[in-house]
C-alpha cells in the first residue's frame, strides 16, 4: 500500500484572531512533487513551517513521515531536507566546506560531488559562500538540503529573486532528485514554476485552499485556448467568411480565435484556407494562461472550486 | 513506492542511479544507518565555530591584537602595566561583546534556525558555540600573557614577587578557561532578549563598561568607594584577574586558584548557562515580525 509521505487533516493555526491557516487538508503520497502556490500571506510559509516542524498546529494534525513535525527526533530530522525563504549560510566557507560539514550531520549523505553537480556548483567548490552570486547562495541552500538524502524535502519560494537563468538551473536541480524518488512540497508564488515543475497543485488564498489539481486542469480553468493566424499580405478582411472576420483585430491583420471548442474553430478555419489555397504558415494555437487561471481561482474562493485529489 | 523507484532506475542521471543502488543495496529502509556520534559532531562544531571566529579578522584584531598593543604602550619608566587586566580585557571582549554581536548576527540571518532542523543535536550546536569561543577567548588572554613575558621577562607583575611558572601557566589557563565559560555563558543568556543586530552592540556595551570599570582590569588607579569594590568581587571580571594574579604570585607564596574566585566564575558561568538553555532563541525576531505584518495586510 502505498504510503503518504505527507498527511495534513484540518490545520488551523491562529495568530492572534488570525487564522493564517484555516482548516487545510491534504495528502502528498511519496514520490509526488506537490507545487502549493498563492499570493502574499495566503499561508504557504506557515503551512510549510509547521510541516518542517518549526512551529505546532494551533488545531489539526500534521504527519510528515509518519511522524508529528513538532515533535521530530534526530532521526526524523535525517529524513527530510529543507530550503527556507531566506537564505541561512555563514558567509567565511567555502562551498565545499559548508556542504561536508552539513554531510556529517547525516547517516548516508550523498556524495559531495555528486551534489554539487546536482546543483551545478562544481565550478565554485573552493569559492566562499560569501563571494557567490543570489542565485547560487539559493543553490548552496538547495544542496544543504538535499546532501542528507532526504525523503521528503520542503522548499519555501526556492526562486524568488534569482534570474530566469538562475531559476532553470535550480528547476534542474530539482527535476532531477524528483526523478530519483524524493517527496517534495515548495512554496512558490511563480505560476511557471509550478507549471514546470509540480505534478500537483494546491492554491491557497486567506488560510485556506482555493484548488488542488494538476497544473493542465488548473490550466484549462482560466478560459478559452487561442488561435491566432496572420493574414497573409493578398489576402484582405473582405476574404474572410463572416464567422472568421468578426475575430480580426483592430488593424485587421490578425486573426485572434478565443475558443472554447478550438477543433471546431480549426476545422471553420482550415476549410477557408484550403478554398483560398493558403498553408496557414505561422498558425498559432496557444493554452489558456495559467496566469488567468491562477488569478481567476484565488479570486473566488469559494468552496465550490475545492477539488479533493486523493 | 514502485512507480518512482522505476523512474530511478531508468534516469540517465548518476545521481538517480546511486539513489536506486543504495535502496537496492540496502533493503527499504537506509535508515537503519545510525546517526553520527555526539561527540564527533561536537568536535566538528568546535572546529568550525572556531574557524568562523579565527577567519574575522576584526573580532581576532579586536581580542587578541588590542590588549597586547595596550600592554606594550602603558609601559612606564617605574610601574610594569597589569597583565592580568589586560588578558581580561581581551578574553572577556572576545567571549563577551564579539560573541554576543555574532550570535544575534546568526539568529537574525537564519542561520540558527537553519541548524535547528538538521539532526544535530541542539546541545550540540548551543555547546559547540561556546566552547569554540571560550577556545579563541583563552587564546585571546593567553597572548596577551605571553606578550608580557617577551616584553617584560617572567617577573612580570607589580613586583619580583611574581613569577609565570609552568604550574602557574597551567592554571592560568584553566581559570581562563572558566572565566571565558562564565562570560560567553551569560553573554548566550543576554543575547536572547536582544532583538535586533543593531541593538546587540549598544547593549552588550553597556553592561560591559561598567563591570570593566568597577572591577578595576583597565584602570587599576581609580578609587571607588568600599561597597562597590566589594560588589565586583561578585562579579565574573574581578575574581578572574585576582585569580590569574594569584596564579603569577603563587612563587611568592601566594595560594593557588583561590576557591572564591573559582566559585563566582563557576556560579556565573552554571547560572549563565541554565538560564541560556530557558531562554534561548533560535527563530529571528524579523520573521517573526514580518508574517505578522504580512497577515495584517
Amino acid at each position: 500500500m502505498a504510503m503518504s509521505a505527507v498527511t495534513v487533516d484540518r490545520l488551523t493555526k491562529q495568530y492572534g484572531d488570525l487564522a493564517a491557516v484555516d482548516e487545510v487538508s491534504f495528502d502528498v503520497p511519496d514520490g509526488q512533487l506537490l507545487a502549493v502556490l498563492g499570493p502574499n500571506g495566503a499561508g504557504k510559509t506557515t503551512t510549510l513551517e509547521i510541516l518542517e516542524g518549526f512551529s505546532a498546529p494551533t488545531a489539526g494534525t500534521v504527519r510528515v513521515l509518519g511522524t508529528d513535525p513538532h515533535r521530530g527526533d534526530r532521526a526524523w530530522r535525517a529524513r527530510i531536507g529543507l530550503v527556507l525563504q531566506s537564505t541561512s549560510l555563514d558567509a567565511e566557507l567555502t562551498v565545499a566546506d559548508t556542504l561536508s560539514l552539513f554531510a556529517g550531520l547525516y547517516p548516508a549523505p550523498w556524495p559531495l560531488g555528486e551534489v554539487l553537480e546536482l546543483v551545478d556548483l562544481t565550478d565554485d567548490a573552493q569559492t566562499r559562500v560569501g563571494a557567490l552570486s543570489s542565485g547560487q547562495r539559493r543553490r548552496v541552500d538547495l544542496a544543504i538540503g538535499i546532501v542528507g538524502r532526504p525523503e521528503v524535502l520542503f522548499l519555501d519560494e526556492p526562486t524568488t529573486g534569482l534570474d530566469p537563468e538562475a531559476r532553470r538551473r535550480t528547476w534542474a536541480g530539482v527535476g532531477n532528485l524528483t526523478s530519483a524518488g524524493t517527496t517534495v512540497v515548495l512554496t512558490t508564488h511563480y505560476i511557471d514554476e509550478a507549471d514546470h515543475l509540480a505534478d500537483r497543485v494546491i492554491v491557497l488564498a486567506g488560510g485556506r485552499i482555493v484548488a488542488d489539481t494538476t497544473p493542465g486542469e488548473l490550466r484549462r480553468r482560466g478560459g478559452p485556448s487561442t488561435i491566432c493566424y496572420r493574414l497573409p499580405d493578398h489576402i484582405t478582411g473582405a476574404d474572410l467568411p463572416p464567422g472568421l472576420a468578426r475575430h480580426l483585430d483592430t488593424n485587421r491583420r490578425n486573426l485572434i480565435i478565443a475558443s472554447n471548442d478550438v477543433a471546431a474553430s480549426l476545422r471553420e478555419l482550415i476549410g477557408w484556407a484550403d478554398r483560398q489555397h493558403l498553408d496557414l504558415a505561422g498558425l498559432e494555437v496557444g493554452p489558456p494562461s495559467l496566469e488567468d487561471a491562477y488569478l481567476a481561482t484565488i479570486g473566488e474562493p469559494s468552496t465550490s472550486e475545492v477539488h479533493s485529489h486523493a | 513506492m514502485p512507480d518512482t523507484a522505476a523512474t530511478a532506475a531508468t534516469a540517465a542521471s548518476p545521481v538517480a542511479h546511486s539513489a536506486t543502488n543504495t535502496a537496492a543495496d540496502v533493503g527499504p529502509s537506509i535508515r537503519a544507518v545510525r546517526l553520527p556520534g555526539a561527540g564527533k559532531l561536537l568536535v566538528a562544531q568546535i572546529r568550525y565555530q572556531v574557524r568562523l571566529l579565527l577567519s574575522s579578522g576584526r573580532a581576532i584584531a579586536v581580542g587578541v591584537g588590542l590588549p597586547v598593543i595596550l600592554l606594550v604602550a602603558s609601559k612606564g619608566k617605574d610601574t610594569r602595566p597589569d597583565v592580568a587586566g589586560y588578558a581580561v580585557f581581551g578574553l572577556t571582549i572576545t567571549a563577551w561583546s564579539t560573541y554576543g554581536v555574532r550570535l544575534v548576527a546568526a539568529r537574525e540571518d537564519g542561520v540558527l534556525k537553519r541548524w535547528r532542523a538538521t539532526p544535530l543535536p541542539r546541545w550540540c550546536y548551543f555547546l559547540g558555540r561556546i566552547l569554540a569561543t571560550v577556545l579563541v577567548a583563552v587564546l585571546a588572554g593567553a597572548v596577551t600573557v605571553a606578550a608580557a613575558l617577551v616584553f617584560y621577562g617572567s617577573h612580570f607583575g607589580d613586583g619580583p614577587a611574581t613569577q609565570l611558572t609552568v604550574t602557574a601557566a597551567f592554571a592560568i589557563v584553566a581559570v581562563l578557561f572558566l572565566g571565558a565559560f562564565a562570560w560567553a555563558a551569560t553573554a548566550t543568556a543576554l543575547t536572547s532578549a536582544i532583538p535586533t543586530v543593531e541593538a546587540a552592540f549598544p547593549t552588550l556595551i553597556f553592561i560591559y563598561f561598567p563591570v570593566i570599570i568597577i572591577s578595576g582590569v583597565l584602570f587599576t588607579n581609580i578609587s571607588e568607594p568600599q561597597w562597590l569594590s566589594t560588589f565586583a568581587t561578585y562579579l565574573p571580571a574581578q575574581p578572574l584577574m585576582d585569580a590569574v594574579t594569584h596564579a603569577v604570585r603563587h612563587a611568592a607564596g601566594a595560594p593557588f586558584l583561590p576557591v572564591r574566585d573559582v566559585i563566582v566564575l563557576a556560579c556565573w558561568a552554571i547560572g549563565g548557562l541554565l538560564v541560556a538553555i530557558v531562554i534561548f532563541r533560535w527563530e529571528p525576531h524579523r520573521s517573526t515580525q514580518r508574517r505578522a505584518a504580512r497577515i495584517q495586510q
